[in-house]
């Protein structure tokens, strides 16, 4: 199935989910509300998406930008879900009930940019010691430990 | 010489013999190993790499005596010698010419099959006394392994005794006869095979699994104490070859005097390579499949040798 | 070590001196001659090592060495890899697990001085010498498995300055490499020269 068919499908299944739904570079994005990302994840996945490879945030300044990749193994085709998580004391609904693959994933966002996953069973970091102080892939993570590269002309 | 003195005397020859099977196994090993993986073995150190193996020894009796902390240290020290004792006396009962076997007792065969179990009960000590998970796991299918493949190794010797109508090796040794190869060719393939699971060998190294339990119950050894084992799992091959090409192949039988020595030599030699190939060429078995295979096919086939020999005697 | 400690000291202010210098002879070509290495790989040096130790085209075996994954059992341990901040700990460990007489290679750039990971970056360790004693670096992105087994055979010529009598180093004069000459030259010690 290709993206048009399958926004087709997303619109006949879930109309309300319909104006969410884009398409950018040949590739389709739902964007929802962190309120209602539990219930539009659980959605796609009756819709045929049984498969989630990846999830991960991209800090845009004043909020975070949380991004799933979602993939259907029968229908052979994958899309992206996002949603927008506001800075400060950033949270969101953990996904996993639906995905158990969203087990670790969400431990590796939580270790690096410090979004906390309500009903998470086990949130702690995951990649760097457990005794590190801060969140490396924010934007505005300072570290006296990094040395930075000279600009050579 | 008898008594006490001829048992010391012969047992300290035994670990001499297993100390020199040792050196000469493991280069052997590493050349034809390296021949199968079309490379060359040790090279460099002395001609054709024939010093590697002192240089391994004298490097390993120089090694720091690492005692882990948390092991149990009487039994930790004890428990190589416990594995290498029973090997070394098992190599007593061999016949090594006509009219010398060291210990010409009349359970010799049974002799042979039964000490060296005792090494088990070792293996099970060095990997409890590590106080380590995979240690004693290590251990546990050590013993597991062990005490299976007894049963179609004792079968199929059992052919052998049953044909010659004696245990006492000597006389097993006079009783042979050149049919006697197709007779038992059945219980040589078992033998064979499960000497290769006694002395844990590749394809049935569970115990050691290198990429899996990183050494299995020797994992907390060092040294020169690590070095026992590895001299034990070599005497073992070498007592376990020698046995085979005595017992099944006729050994010295073949030709008279010192000529009747040298064949039997060689036909260690190619019992000890064919183990080499086979640890080189096959992957591990899994558990299961290793106890599959001693009780639901090795042990029945023993059992068929057993008729075939049984039928034959009365004809004899 | 602790034997062949007390014996070296003791042989080193006795008369002794000949003997001392025979006997490191004869265990440092023990040593030296049978490298076992541990291979701690970690990231992609980890692929040149395991094509350079035990197989078949850069075969390390002719050389003695042998990679033995148990580090109770291993002489040299090779770094070869990216060290994280979280794997440090880890490899502390296994390095203290190793008995005594030990040495490490540090294999690939990233465990030279932290390699490209130098600039920019909060969790890598920038070189193995923060943490271990290392005795031969091997530069290279990754190195080739050439190289590899160049530092073991340079390995081998620093053990054998080694001696068990703690204050005897046998000196050796080493010249390097001149322009078409492919190896450094080394002449050995005079008799007495203590480093």
């Amino acid at each position: 199935m290709n993206i048009d068919e399958l926004r087709d499908h997303l619109c006949g299944q879930y109309p309300d989910l319909c104006p969410l739904f884009s398409i950018e570079f040949g590739d389709g994005t739902l964007q929802v509300e962190c309120r209602g990302l539990y219930d539009a994840a659980a959605d796609l996945k009756s819709l045929g998406f049984d498969m989630l490879g990846m999830v991960t945030a991209v800090d845009r300044g004043e909020h975070f930008e949380m991004v799933y990749r979602l993939t259907s193994r029968e229908m052979s085709v994958g899309m992206f879900l996002k949603c927008l998580v506001p800075r400060d004391k950033p949270h969101t609904r953990s996904l996993y009930d639906l995905w158990p693959a969203a087990l670790w994933q969400e431990r590796e966002v939580y270790d690096l940019f410090g979004i906390e996953f309500d009903g998470h069973p086990d949130l702690r970091r995951i990649m760097l010691p457990e005794d590190w102080v801060g969140h490396p892939l924010r934007k505005d993570y300072q570290d006296e430990r990094i040395i930075k590269r000279p600009d050579y002309i | 010489m008898s008594g006490f003195v001829g048992g010391l005397v012969w047992g300290l020859a035994g670990g001499m013999l297993i100390a020199l099977a040792t050196v000469f196994g493991v280069w052997w090993e590493r050349k034809v190993a390296g021949r199968i993986h079309m490379r060359i073995g040790p090279q460099t150190t002395g001609p054709a790499g024939l010093l590697q193996v002192p240089a391994d020894t004298l490097k390993m009796i120089l090694k720091e005596d690492i005692t882990p902390a948390q092991v149990d240290v009487r039994v930790f020290r004890l428990a190589p010698h416990i594995v290498f004792v029973p090997v070394a006396m098992s190599l007593t009962v061999i016949p090594f010419a006509s009219g010398f076997a060291p210990l010409n007792t009349s359970i010799g065969m049974l002799f042979f099959l039964a000490v060296p179990s005792l090494s088990v009960i070792g293996m099970l000590l060095a990997g409890w006394s590590s106080r380590n998970t995979y240690a004693t796991i290590g251990g546990l299918r050590a013993a597991a392994q062990m005490i299976s493949y007894e049963l179609p190794r004792t079968l199929s010797v059992l052919s052998v005794v049953v044909l010659a109508g004696s245990m006492r090796p000597l006389e097993v040794m006079e009783a042979w006869r050149p049919w006697w190869i197709l007779a038992n060719a059945i219980g040589f393939l078992v033998y064979f095979i499960s000497s290769i699971a006694e002395v844990n060998s590749i394809p049935f190294d569970l115990p050691q699994a290198e990429s899996e339990l990183v050494a299995g119950y020797f994992a907390d050894y060092s040294g020169i104490r690590w070095g026992i084992f590895m001299m034990t799992e070599y005497g073992a091959v070498v007592a376990a070859s020698l046995f085979g090409a005595a017992v099944f192949l006729g050994g010295w039988r073949w030709l008279p005097g010192a000529f009747g020595v040298v064949l039997f030599i060689a036909l260690t030699l190619l019992l000890i390579t064919a183990i080499i190939f086979v640890k080189w060429t096959f992957p591990r078995m899994r558990s299961d499949q290793l106890m599959t295979t001693a009780w639901k096919i090795l042990t029945p086939m023993a059992l068929v040798q057993l008729v075939i020999v049984g039928v034959i005697v009365p004809w004899m | 070590m602790a034997i062949v400690d007390r014996v070296g000291s003791a042989l080193e202010h006795g008369p002794g001196r000949v003997v001392l210098s025979s006997l490191d002879a004869l265990f440092d070509w023990a040593r030296s001659h049978s490298q076992w290495v541990m291979p701690m790989g970690t990231a992609c040096c980890a692929m040149e090592m395991i094509a350079s130790f035990p197989f078949t085209k850069f075969d390390s075996d002719r050389h003695g060495v042998i990679p033995q994954a148990d580090p109770r059992h291993a002489d040299v341990m090779v770094v070869a890899g990216t060290i994280t901040r979280k794997m440090q700990p880890a490899v502390i460990r296994l390095y203290e697990q190793m008995p005594d007489p030990k040495w490490v290679i540090a294999m690939g750039n990233c465990t030279v001085s932290g390699g490209i990971f130098y600039y920019d970056t909060y969790s890598v360790v920038r070189g193995v010498d923060e943490f271990l004693p290392v005795d031969v670096y091997i530069a290279g992105c990754p190195p080739r498995p050439e190289a590899v087994q160049d530092a073991l055979m340079q390995l081998r010529e620093k053990i054998r300055q080694e001696s068990i009598g703690p204050n005897t180093r046998h000196v050796r004069k080493l010249t390097l490499p001149g322009p078409g000459e492919s190896r450094a030259s080394v002449e050995p010690s005079e008799p007495g020269e203590v480093g």
